[in-house]
């Protein structure tokens, strides 16, 4: 039996593409190689086809749970493996909130990107708490970031793994544009 | 009675831990057994709000099992698979389901473990990433209570979606934002436990789809900025709960003391959650 109608499946059932997204590769090698870095990372993936819309060539992409992508696309790239795009669920549909608001609390700002805030004293730039989320590297994210200043500590994206560490992220780099105007927002 | 809140601490490849879970006042810190947690928002915020809350009670039991997890999931992992084994042991009645990952088979699971119980199955609480997986998985309906925030209930809301992160702009607690008619989508498609806590400037309590109570005074907007203060309301109802009170009466009573004792320890957005959780009392 070849190695692909062993290991190829069709893109997830409804309720499995409801909790995956895609990583897609330019090759099959760097596909299977992808898949070897995240199973020793002890990532949940399978192998599959890719919907017709977001073929290039390379037929094999790796679905994994959309929660954890940070973390398993950060596994991949320090391991070398080239990722050619993420996509947030198998058909293309979902997107991450991009709504990011802003509440004036006197000394301090918060900022809140989709169920994630964080809060900043407006004199200092210093990082006073994080709050909302419910995936585990927000407690995490929390004890690495509060008490640190905008400028000095590290981006939630860099540390954190999942989808509410990407939108404590977005807050990050709004509060950081906020405080001094140079910042990337995103 | 007893509990058991089945979560993940912030240390990466910390051990699996069970065992009896306390707050100390003057360390402003909780334990498992004798392993003291690092405060954060997150389990420690609800462990130690759920202890103040039933510590009149010499028969409340809280008990934790808690995996080592900084977002890869591992900890999480760990907890499901001695889930079933502790909940024999412990033979709680209610169960509360916390910041884990959500991953949507391994709740399944656990409510699979759950039938199989010889004894009266537990009332189940879910907040954070306990719910996100309740509602993915399909099994929100077998829960007593949840605790979302305002953007977590439009999330319970919009079926379909797997995380509050891709909830459509509309739901996500602007103007016109109507959290009751949010519950209510949210319980007509099975998304939501019997009682819903929406935790808010006003706090919104919405039982079998009915509105219940609100609370919005003493009004402290600096409470959401805190880290773990939706935490400590979620362990204040299910400590309240573990003494007998019937949900939704623990739920606006939980409301009520989470935003008095955010006003007894004066709080500002750089304030924590064991700041308030100090001055919680029943």
């Amino acid at each position: 039996m070849g190695l692909f109608s062993r290991q190829k499946k069709t893109v997830a059932s409804d309720a499995d593409a409801l909790q995956q997204g895609l990583l897609t590769f330019d090759n099959v090698n760097d596909a299977l190689a992808g898949e070897r870095t995240l199973l020793a990372h002890n990532y949940d993936v399978s192998l599959v086809a890719p919907p017709q819309h977001l073929r290039t060539g390379c037929d094999l992409a790796l679905a994994i749970s959309n929660i954890e992508h940070i973390g398993a696309q950060r596994a991949l790239e320090q391991e070398g493996v080239v990722v050619r795009a993420w996509y947030d669920d198998t058909a293309g549909q979902y997107q991450p909130i991009s709504l990011v608001t802003t509440e004036d609390l006197g000394e301090w700002t918060m900022v809140r990107a989709g169920n994630m805030k964080i809060t900043y004293e407006k004199s200092s730039g210093l990082i006073v708490n994080t709050s909302g989320g419910g995936c585990p590297d927000i407690p995490y994210l929390n004890l690495e970031l509060v008490g640190k200043s905008l400028a000095d500590a590290p981006r939630p994206k860099e540390l954190g793994y999942t989808l509410c560490g990407l939108m404590l992220d977005r807050a990050f780099c709004e509060a950081h544009y906020l405080f001094d105007g140079k910042a990337a927002r995103s | 009675m007893k509990m058991l809140v089945v979560a993940t601490y912030p240390q990466d490849k910390g051990p699996t831990l069970l065992d009896k879970a306390r707050f100390s006042i003057p360390e402003k810190s909780v334990y498992i057994g004798e392993k003291r947690l690092k405060n954060a928002q997150g389990i420690t915020a609800l462990l130690g709000a759920a202890y103040q809350a039933a510590s009149s009670d010499e028969s409340a039991e809280i008990y934790a099992l808690l995996g080592g997890d900084i977002g890869k999931g591992d900890g999480t992992r760990a907890v499901y698979k001695d889930f079933k084994k502790a909940v024999n042991q412990i033979q709680p009645d209610i169960i509360v389901f916390h910041y884990m990952q959500p991953i949507m088979a391994l709740m399944k699971q656990a409510m699979k473990d759950l039938d199989e119980l010889e004894f009266e199955n537990p009332l189940l609480v879910a907040d954070a990433g306990g719910m996100y997986a309740a509602k993915a998985a399909g099994v929100a309906h077998r829960f007593e209570l949840m605790t979302p925030d305002i953007g977590e209930i439009g999330f319970l809301a919009e079926e379909n979606v797997p995380h509050p992160a891709y909830v459509s702009h509309f739901l996500f607690g602007t103007e016109d934002f109507e959290p009751l008619a949010m519950a209510q989508k949210a319980y007509r498609h099975n998304s939501a436990a019997r009682v819903l806590l929406i935790k808010g400037a006003t706090d919104t309590i919405v039982v079998e789809g009915k509105l219940f109570a609100t609370l919005s005074e003493p009004c402290l907007p600096v409470l959401e900025a805190i880290g773990g203060t939706g935490d400590t309301l979620t362990g204040l109802c299910a400590g309240i709960m573990l003494m007998g009170v019937s949900t939704a009466d623990a739920a606006l009573e939980a409301c009520a003391l989470n935003r008095k004792a955010g006003m007894l320890a004066q709080v500002n957005p750089s304030k924590h959650a064991s700041d308030i959780i100090a001055h919680i009392s029943r």
